[in-house]
């Protein structure tokens, strides 16, 4: 038997998918905004003087990079709202679960970043009268956060690709976009082709960007 | 907050949800055993000396690394009984799905194991007479073998979490599983909490695993 591709029917409703094109993007983006600072500020915790925050942020960050994302999402959607009395709509929901553990991911980085400043530099700071905020804001974050933007492109890689699942809860991303028109085209392989090759040129693209980039800083330095 | 929580219901189900521990453990130990194989396969066309094999080799991990799990899954939901004629088995789906993404991943690991054992020992190998094959096996690989650990209990933590994924195209393992009984008895509280209790008591053994070998891998660096 040979199969007969046809990508008309996909191409007419390229309007619904465009439309989870913009799902997708207000997902990621609204993550990446909740992870990025919530992120920086586990890292500090982890790294801080206070035992019992440090391990509040160990906790956390354990916790969420040992869970699967999908769990998170049908909890938060579906267990999150009940516990709490409250509605949820799925982006709220999706925004949570994704953003959370996304903090977890971007704490450790982060992390990484702020280490691997010479610990010259907080001794120099110091010599000369900083503060140890006024060390962190000053010296070791500009280098940290230089140091780690190729792994923060990186990791925004696999930011998008969790985003992918908020479909299972029924949010109107990219995915969810193309299981509506698989079943009103039936032509799933062909809408899944195009997804597929979509999502590939965008993501291959900010992984080769954040190669490109890891280059530049590691001149840099 | 005024959710009373219930438990009891797991009890009776206590059968379902073993099954579905064993469903989401099979799927997992087969992607993982797959993925491996095809890790040591693209990890040597990736190191080899013919630029076609090189290019094979990177072909794969960008094809595979750059797509979202859940499209490469749906992809392989409607394509393998088109190009194989076997009906839709979605243990078949999903083990095709996740061990061609889990390989991608550990052909990068294996790929940087070899690659950071110091070029000096395939010299004093040679010099000393190894065959290349003898050489790769007694001296390469252990060396290679105890800097990728780390790598390697990271990736198999990821893997387990991959497979939850495979609760989209309804292969019945701890989350489908979930959320069927969710539904049933309208206790999504306690089935997503229950399902995500599970999943962390299966991965904390791992975690702690990781956790040593880093540290091993610290102090003997």
């Amino acid at each position: 038997m040979v199969y007969e591709w046809q990508f008309g029917p996909v191409f007419r409703y390229l309007g619904l998918l465009w439309e989870g094109v913009l799902g997708t993007l207000a997902l990621t983006g609204g993550a990446l905004l909740l992870a990025l600072p919530l992120g920086l500020m586990l890292a500090l915790l982890r790294l801080g003087k206070l035992p019992v925050l440090a391990r509040v942020a160990v906790f956390y960050i354990e916790f969420f990079r040992l869970s699967a994302a999908i769990v998170l999402l049908y909890w938060f959607y579906f267990a999150f709202p009940v516990l709490f009395n409250i509605t949820l709509a799925p982006f709220h929901a999706a925004l949570l679960a994704v953003g959370l553990q996304a903090a977890a991911f971007y704490a450790e980085v982060f992390r990484a970043g702020i280490q691997s400043v010479a610990a010259g530099q907080w001794e120099a700071a110091r010599a000369i009268g900083m503060r140890r905020n006024q060390t962190l804001r000053w010296v070791i974050l500009p280098q940290a956060i230089r140091n780690t933007l190729p792994i923060l492109l990186a990791r925004l890689v696999d930011l998008i690709k969790t985003s992918a699942l908020a479909a299972v809860i029924a949010y109107p991303d990219v995915v969810y976009a193309a299981m509506r028109i698989a079943s009103q085209t039936y032509r799933p392989i062909e809408t899944f082709t195009v997804l597929g090759v979509g999502f590939f040129v965008v993501i291959f693209g900010l992984s080769q960007a954040s190669r490109h980039l890891e280059r530049s800083v590691a001149i840099a330095r | 907050m005024s959710h009373e929580w219930d438990f009891s219901f797991l009890i009776t189900y206590s059968g379902v949800l073993a099954k579905a521990l064993g469903s989401t453990l099979k799927l997992a130990i087969v992607c993982l055993a797959a993925g491996m194989l095809l890790g040591c396969v693209f990890a040597v066309a990736r190191t080899s000396r013919s630029s076609a094999l090189r290019f094979v080799g990177a072909a794969y991990v960008e094809l595979f690394r750059n797509l979202p799990a859940i499209v490469l899954l749906f992809w392989c939901f409607y394509t393998i009984p088109l190009l194989t004629g076997i009906g839709n088995d979605r243990f078949l789906t999903a083990a095709v799905a996740f061990s061609l993404y889990a390989g991608a991943y550990f052909t990068e690991i294996f790929r940087s194991g070899i690659n950071a054992v110091d070029a000096g020992q395939w010299l004093a190998g040679r010099a000393l007479g190894f065959t290349p094959f003898a050489l790769f096996r007694d001296i390469i690989l252990p060396q290679a073998v105890k800097n990728m650990m780390p790598a390697i209990a990271n990736e198999t933590i990821e893997v387990v979490k991959l497979t939850t994924v495979a609760a989209t195209v309804a292969y019945p393992e701890l989350v489908y599983t979930a959320k069927l009984l969710s539904d049933t008895e309208y206790r999504p509280v306690e089935a997503y909490t229950a399902v995500e209790g599970v999943l962390l008591l299966a991965l904390l053994p791992l975690a702690v695993l990781l956790f040593r070998l880093e540290r091993t891998m610290r102090r003997t660096n």
